[in-house]
């Protein structure tokens, strides 16, 4: 078990290497950008440009500084903010955007994985078909389009819920609502057909056999199984959460990291799109490291398979 | 078993001729694997209606834009922002002229129509009055107030009673209406159509043949080669894949051939670890031999053996590439990293249509409903081919 | 064995209803069973054995449903006892083995916990003397080093080993009868014996009945008292195993007889399959469902389902099959 997650961070740590020099050298790759020279300065503000942000160094001196500031958690000034740094706008969005995203995520397996099971034990009833419908739809209609229709109809139409902000709880549930749908509609096909699969499974029959209360066939022995597949799929979901957040906050103007990236993004603020892309990619390490040991709890057999090697 | 004493005629005794029938009770008709999928596929609704959809979507996107009058991007501004429904006033002249207008709810302006809905072009007021909020409009010696000062805006006559309405019209002109720069909404939504189907399928061969490409080769070398390139897959499948996709379109800056690039790039994972498991399996032809042994021709082991476990999983993952390539795409048009302006893309319609959303909400109708029924159609047909192609996977 | 049986099957009939139709899997199968004794039952696949076997226990998937019959245990039809009830019965005075120990038991849970947390439903024990018991059990099945067994999951087992898991928990309540649906099928041959072994010392020590399926003649040779041949969901011959073994009176015992050459061989020997394929139960034949493959099939066959026949030899020997009306010609093989 030890030695399997020495060796899960062990990876993590080179997918981070990876993927901060990914991000370094392709922000530099920019033709054009302003790492190599930015259109219609005066020279000498260019001048005082590169030097402030260490341009005039040889581009391995600038990468291994970042490196340097990476390990001490600093992730540089913002190229178009004079005097406001990466950490600082993280900082300043990461309320909003992790209380959104975590009740996302909550909406997302405790009403996702309930109504799956709902569908899967009443199979081809009619539980099962409005279930089954309602997540074929929220398959299909992409977020902001959830969004931005929600927002016509329930903010500016109805006047329930407020069109931004989050001073009141009503403002949260459109952006929720719209960034769990898809995920919340998935995970709910998913646990029915998990489920389905694992009523179908011959060590039920037994549970059943030995005369175990129904409660404890389904719980102990049903769901426990059908589980480990959803559990597997909660990295991509955090991951999916956090890139849906860009729109969500963009379309209920929520001051959160996804709007700071999206900002950075038409402001070509380099060092904030580089600084928050990484803080991003340790973010969803971490989780998928959280899933893995949730998983190894779940599956015995990933345990051993992992002892015996 | 009372009637087990009762006598019986004595030809009953006889024995039976089972020769012809019994042959064909062996051997009952079995459908080939492919008649079977076939059928099954054909059998199912919502797969069909998809595959209905989607076929005459792209009939649409690419024969639409040819035979309308209008381009995505002929600009008239002073008509932009016209509904596709128009309710149509008359006004008669005094001598017997009828005068046939509209009434712009966003922006309070007057438009002539002829009485079938059909745009002529904007009116212009005699008189603005900003104090009393309203304009003054004049069709021969007739007179009428464009009233704004509460909203909704009214049209009132000269004796300040509200006008009524001629009849409600389908804008002949503009059959989806017009944008903020006076585009014709249903051009641009075809060439939405059109961008966005294209770059979703290009981007989706793209990773087709990627993954094909790369699975393949490690799966058929195996051992080291396998290992080393399935530990890369491992790597890049914990990176966040939309994230990539909007850093590869900072680096390469928006456009159509930045899209197709940055999503074919990224959805191969998936299908290299398909084709490498479909390989291995291949490799170990057991089953080959065996369905040989047993007297199978090399057709009937390929079509009946190979294809059927090879292609069915591809087809299906190919399938679901390709709504969520289109999602990708609109999503990164709607957050501005899509295709360039004047291109349209369902995402660029969306999202401008967000723009204008309190004064004419209409205009995000087309771009979300056009989009939404796309992703309904092809996960209908994704969802279709997979219950054909491997019943046992029907829940 | 005492007068009253056990276990009295009468007229059990059992369909499936599927979208292409009702799948008649059992048709009107009786039998009984006495306490201590060992029933086989054989018949090639699909011939309604599992489910019979599931009805009595109603453990049938939602799709199916014992359209008419009883199963008497004791004195009282399974068929129409209260689920709370029937719950208390299962793995108690009851039990059920399945074919393939490798996915009968739950992957995620630990033998022991599969074991105890049954002895804890039927018995109410502490979880420490449940623990006990289980420990008991893995020895009375021959599992080594019992105690430390216990906390491993199942994967870390040997699929005989598994299977001897799985007699251990059908027998944590000291069952009355054990049902055991081809519980050696999946296993390798030396294994099959030794389990085969275990269940015949197990049954000689504690006195239950079994119910044993199989698709092996042999193995109803070495184990079973009685026979039970089943065919298209009905059973087709009955008797105790030397009679119907010496003088098989179907046409289709004689088949399967005929189509294994050495009986009690520890060789694994498949059936050599009779010519032809069992009837499809969506559309069972109309007369007797082995008439398409007999060789000896009449024109009455074909057309009516043939009533039980005593045959004279043994009273509990019967046979269902045209050839012993009164009236039927008279033919050597017939009483052979
Ligand atoms: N859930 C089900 N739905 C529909 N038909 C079923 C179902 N379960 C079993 N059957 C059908 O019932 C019939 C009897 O099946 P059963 O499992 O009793 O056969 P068996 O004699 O045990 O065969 P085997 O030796 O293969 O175990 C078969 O024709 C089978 O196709
Ligand atoms: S009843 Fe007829 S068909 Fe059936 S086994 Fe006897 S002889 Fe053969
Ligand atoms: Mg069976």
């Amino acid at each position: 078990m030890l030695a399997y997650l020495a060796k899960r961070v062990g990876m993590m740590i080179i997918t981070m290497f990876l993927i901060i020099t990914l991000t370094f050298f392709l922000m530099h790759a920019i033709p054009g950008g302003p790492f190599t020279s930015e259109k219609m300065l005066a020279p000498e503000i260019e001048a005082a440009l590169n030097a402030k942000f260490g341009l005039d160094d040889p581009i391995w001196v600038q990468y291994i500084n970042y490196l340097k500031g990476i390990l001490t958690f600093d992730l540089g000034p913002s190229f178009k903010y004079p005097g406001v740094r990466v950490n600082d706008l993280i900082l300043d969005g990461l309320p909003v955007t992790a209380q959104t995203g975590f009740l996302a995520l909550l909406c997302v397996a405790a009403l996702g994985i309930p109504l799956g099971v709902l569908a899967a034990l009443n199979q081809n009833k009619w539980q099962d078909t409005a279930v089954m419908m309602f997540a074929t739809i929220g398959v299909a209609i992409p977020s902001y389009v959830v969004a931005t229709v929600a927002l016509y109809f329930f903010a500016l139409k109805l006047n329930l819920v407020p069109t931004f902000g989050l001073d009141d709880w009503r403002g949260y549930i459109l952006p929720v609502v719209a960034l769990s749908g898809f995920w919340l509609s998935f995970i709910a096909r998913l646990s029915r057909s998990s489920l389905l699969e694992v009523l179908g499974q011959d060590y039920m029959v037994t549970a059943k056999a030995k005369g175990l209360h129904p409660f404890t066939v389904l719980f102990k022995h049903g769901l426990r199984n059908a589980l480990i597949p959803i559990v597997t799929v909660l990295g991509p979901v955090v991951a999916n959460l956090l890139t849906g957040s860009f729109v969500i906050e963009q379309i209920f103007a929520l001051p959160g990291i996804g709007r700071h990236f999206v900002l950075s993004i038409s402001n070509r603020d380099y060092t904030t799109i580089m600084g928050i892309t990484i803080f991003y990619a340790a973010f969803l390490m971490v989780m998928i490291l959280i899933v893995d040991m949730l998983y190894m709890l779940l599956d015995p057999r990933i345990k051993l398979a992992e002892k015996s090697k | 078993m009372s009637d087990a004493k009762t006598s019986i005629p004595s030809k009953n005794w006889a024995p039976a001729r089972l020769g012809k029938g019994e042959a064909e009770y062996i051997a009952a008709p079995s459908l080939t694997y492919w008649q079977d999928v076939r059928q099954r596929l054909w059998q199912n609704k919502p797969a069909m209606l998809g595959l209905t959809f989607i076929l005459f979507l792209i009939g649409a996107a690419f024969l639409g834009p040819l035979i309308t009058p209008h381009t995505y991007y002929d600009q008239d501004l002073k008509l932009s922002n016209i509904a596709p429904i128009l309710e149509v006033y008359e006004v008669d002249d005094g001598q017997g002229a009828p005068t046939y207008f509209f009434m712009n709810s966003g922006n309070f302006k007057l438009y002539e129509t002829n009485e079938h809905g059909a745009l002529k072009s904007i009116l212009r007021a005699k008189k603005k009055d900003l104090i009393k909020k309203r304009h003054i409009y004049e069709f021969g010696d007739q007179q009428v107030f464009v009233d704004f000062s509460q909203l909704p805006a009214r049209l009132l006559d000269a004796e300040e009673n509200q006008l009524a309405v001629y009849g409600t019209k389908w804008n002949q002109t503009y059959w989806f209406g017009t944008d903020s720069l006076g585009r014709d909404v249903l051009v641009r939504q075809l060439y939405g159509a059109r961008i966005s189907l294209t770059v979703a399928f290009i981007a989706t061969l793209v990773n087709f043949f990627i993954g094909i490409f790369y699975g393949g080769i490690s799966g058929y070398f195996g051992g080291n080669v396998d290992n080393v390139m399935m530990r890369i897959v491992e790597v890049i499948a914990t990176i966040p894949l939309t994230l990539y996709v909007i850093l590869m379109m900072v680096v390469l800056q928006s456009g159509f051939i930045s899209i197709i690039v940055a999503i074919g790039t990224v959805f191969w994972v998936d299908m290299a670890r398909i084709v490498r498991g479909q390989m291995l399996t291949l490799k170990n032809q057991d089953y080959v031999d065996a369905a040989r042994t047993m007297g199978a021709g090399t057709w009937r082991i390929l079509t009946r053996h190979l294809l059927p476990n090879t292609i069915g999983p591809i087809l299906v993952t190919l399938t679901l590439l390709i709504p969520s390539a289109i999602f990708i795409e609109s999503f990164m048009s709607f957050i501005g990293l899509g295709v360039s302006v004047p291109m349209a893309s369902w995402g660029t319609l969306t999202s401008e249509a967000v723009e204008t959303l309190r004064a004419y909400p209409y205009q995000l109708f087309f771009p979300a409903a056009a989009i939404s029924l796309t992703m309904f159609a092809f996960n209908f047909l994704g969802d279709g081919l997979r219950d054909a192609l491997d019943p046992r996977l029907r829940t | 064995m005492s007068n009253h049986p056990l276990l009295e099957v009468k007229d059990l009939t059992t369909s499936f209803f599927t979208s292409r139709g009702e799948v008649q899997a059992v048709r009107g199968v009786s039998f009984d069973v006495s306490p201590g004794e060992i029933v086989g039952i054989v018949g090639e696949s699909g011939s309604g054995k599992s489910i019979t076997c599931m009805s009595i226990l109603r453990l049938l998937k939602s799709n199916g449903r014992v359209v008419a019959g009883q199963a008497h245990f004791e004195g009282q039809d399974l068929l129409k006892l209260a689920e709370h009830d029937m719950r208390k019965l299962r793995g108690d005075d009851i039990a059920m083995i399945f074919q393939d120990p490798m996915t009968s038991l739950n992957p995620t849970l630990t033998v022991g916990e599969q074991i105890i947390e049954t002895i804890i439903a039927h018995r109410g024990s502490s979880r420490k003397a449940a623990r006990q018991r289980a420990i008991e059990l893995f020895e009375l099945v021959k599992i080594p080093e019992a105690a430390s067994r216990l906390n491993s999951y199942p994967h870390e087992f040997s699929g005989g080993m598994r299977q001897r898991v799985m007699i251990a928990i059908a027998l944590c309540c000291d069952p009355k009868l054990l049902i055991a649906d081809e519980p050696t099928t999946a296993l390798d041959v030396t294994i099959q014996r030794q389990i085969l072994l275990l269940l015949k010392e197990i049954q000689a020590r504690l006195g239950m009945a079994i119910i044993l399926i199989t698709h092996d003649l042999g193995v109803i040779a070495e184990v079973a008292d009685r026979i039970l041949v089943m065919y298209g969901g009905m059973v087709m011959e009955t008797g105790s195993v030397d009679t119907v073994f010496a003088r098989p009176n179907h046409p289709y015992t004689q088949g399967l007889l005929t189509s294994v050459p050495k009986l009690r061989t520890a060789h694994k020997e498949r059936l050599r399959p009779i010519p032809g394929s069992p009837p499809d139960m969506l559309r069972p034949p109309v007369g007797c469902p082995f008439a398409p493959r007999c060789l000896r099939a009449m024109q009455i066959c074909v057309g009516e389902v043939p009533p039980i026949f005593e045959m004279g030899d043994q009273q509990t020997h019967k046979a269902k099959c045209w050839l012993h009306h009164p009236d039927a010609p008279t033919n050597d093989e017939g009483a052979a």
